[in-house]
């Protein structure tokens, strides 16, 4: 009688209270809830018509965009092209990225003659091979695929020789003192041991790649979301452009928020290299 | 990348470490093994280029390279670019600091700020630089500003959040015994809030440096009539192959240069003043 007689004026605040901690704890919420100030925002900044109409559109102008795109099967296919050039190149840098860094991590001459390469064909910037590499392959898809490659090994080399370098010499000392072999050492300790750093390698790797998609596909120009939002802006149409860049946005935020960082994450909670980790950053 | 960089800094420190314990001769000694592998990759090269007796235009031979260097030099094109891009990273990096900084700082010092701009620099970050191209273009023009805004736009977010991180982890004692003393804002920014982020916010600065520089070759490419990615594109276009790598290396050397002059003594100098000592040791 009394629980139920207390409840009303439980009731009358709880709601409210309840649902704004359940709004403050949902991951969802709190994600994308400050993209609707920012959304609300644009839309108010577009209808007070401060900017022409050639220069900034508002978000209605663009999801027409959108809707249109879709139907014509422009956007669907621009973006699988896109999506199938990144995977050619993660996937070739990666086959030939993490064979190279532990390669070079491994033998102590290899690396002393290979280090400084190493870091100078980093610095080159990845966008920077575009030219060359159209003499060599023409305006083709081999020409996109080479410079996400090359933009992915060398950040991948230099973090899986970091990694290795982090497994503790005690560890390794202690797996051979108890008789294991050099392949059974590399397979137990010092793979697992470089992965978390592998692992953020590979994510600033993609992460340096995908914007070299973009250039790639913007220079080279035959198709996908980069040479989309290029060839909108020679004919001047801004809703395409903004289209493009909201699409590789969520794309990229997606890739990384769903694949990238659980995986950094997983492997170094599994891995427990916790501490270099804090160091590192 | 923060771990790749960790790596190549703490190689960086032991080598000037011992040069300045053992003297001068293991100085050169270490620059030594620094040039060899280069003076090994153009022997390579030349030796490839005279066996396979591959036309220059698809690739050119080191003395070729050399001179068209040495032309680009007396011409002056070579100062001419070269100061072009550099003008644009210098300006483009100091407003960068100037606006990215404050904004990074004050949402780290605020709880609520933070959980609301946070999703939202994340993915700003994914999106910055190169994917601002058609919209600076159309925007500004191809001009030096729109380049500029590009070069702005890949360092901000990278920094902001950095910035933000960097404030996040100052040990809660230190702003509280601060505030109980009295501090007053501005002497808690000057002499808490920035010197505790300080070695996150240069990691932040060399992340962003990178999509900066990377994002100036790729606007000076599409939208510029000087600077090295102009160059290195005009040259493409007319097949001097050997202008292409000419350009290519100064790009990359420039890099290591900015790299080691600028950001790894910073880097050191924070972490060792401000950094996490008894983390990393």
């Amino acid at each position: 009688m009394t629980t139920t007689g207390a409840r009303p004026g439980h009731a009358k605040i709880n709601p409210m209270r309840r649902l704004r901690r359940w709004l403050g704890d949902n991951a969802v919420v709190r994600t994308l809830g400050p993209f609707v100030p920012l959304l609300l925002f644009w839309w108010l900044l577009a209808e007070s018509n401060a900017f022409p109409d050639a220069f900034f559109v508002g978000p209605d102008t663009v999801l027409g965009e959108f809707g249109d795109l879709i139907r014509k099967g422009i956007l669907p296919g621009y973006l699988s092209d896109s999506i199938t050039r990144l995977l050619y190149g993660v996937g070739f840098g990666l086959l030939i990225g993490l064979p190279l860094g532990f390669l070079v991590a491994s033998s102590f001459w290899a690396r002393r003659l290979t280090w400084p390469l190493l870091l100078f064909f980093q610095a080159i910037a990845d966008i920077a091979w575009l030219p060359i590499v159209i003499v060599w392959f023409g305006f083709s898809l081999t020409a996109v695929t080479f410079v996400i490659v090359y933009t992915i090994v060398f950040p991948l080399i230099l973090a899986v020789v970091a990694g290795v370098e982090q497994v503790p010499t005690e560890l390794v000392r202690a797996a051979r003192s108890l008789g294991a072999g050099r392949f059974r050492v590399f397979v137990e300790v010092i793979v697992p041991g470089a992965l978390p750093s592998v692992a953020s390698g590979i994510r600033t790797g993609l992460g340096y790649g995908w914007r070299a998609l973009i250039a790639a596909e913007i220079i080279v120009g035959t198709s996908g979301v980069g040479f989309m939002m290029f060839d909108a802006r020679r004919v001047g149409d801004v809703s395409e452009v903004f289209l493009g860049m909201i699409v590789l946005g969520v794309l990229w935020y997606a890739v990384d928020a769903l694949v990238l960082a659980p995986f950094e994450r997983v492997t170094v909670e599994r891995w427990g290299m916790v501490r270099q980790v804090e160091a590192g950053r | 990348m923060t771990l790749a960089h960790a790596r190549t800094d703490a190689g960086a420190r032991r080598r000037t470490s011992s040069g300045a314990r053992r003297g001068p001769r293991s100085r050169l000694v270490s620059a030594f093994w620094f040039t060899l592998p280069f003076v090994l990759l153009l022997a390579v090269w030349a030796v490839a280029v005279e066996v396979t007796g591959t036309p220059m235009r698809i690739f050119p031979q080191v003395t070729d390279v050399a001179a068209a260097l040495r032309e680009m030099t007396v011409s002056g094109d070579l100062a001419r670019h070269l100061g072009a891009s550099l003008r644009r990273v210098a300006v483009g990096a100091a407003i960068a600091v100037v606006t990215a900084l404050p904004f990074g700082i004050a949402l780290g010092a605020s709880p609520k700020l933070a959980a609301f701009f946070a999703p939202l620099l994340r993915f700003s970050v994914a999106l910055a630089g190169i994917a601002w191209i058609p919209i600076a273009t159309l925007w500004l023009g191809y001009t030096d500003s729109a380049v500029i805004f590009i070069v702005w736009n890949a360092m901000f977010f990278a920094l902001a959040y950095n910035a933000m991180l960097g404030v996040q982890r100052i040990p809660i004692e230190l702003l509280r015994a601060a505030r109980s003393m009295g501090t007053g804002r501005v002497r808690m920014f000057w002499e808490v809030l920035l010197p505790g982020a300080l070695p996150s916010v240069v990691t932040g600065l060399r992340i962003g440096l990178g999509y900066g520089w990377r994002g100036l070759v790729a606007a000076e490419i599409i939208a510029s009539s000087a600077g090295l990615g102009y160059a290195l594109f005009l040259a493409q276009k007319s097949f001097d192959t050997d202008v292409v790598i000419a350009a290519m290396a100064i790009i990359g050397v420039l890099w290591l240069l900015m790299d080691r002059l600028i950001l790894a003594p910073l880097e050191r100098r924070t972490v060792e003043r401000w950094g996490m000592k008894t983390v990393a040791t």
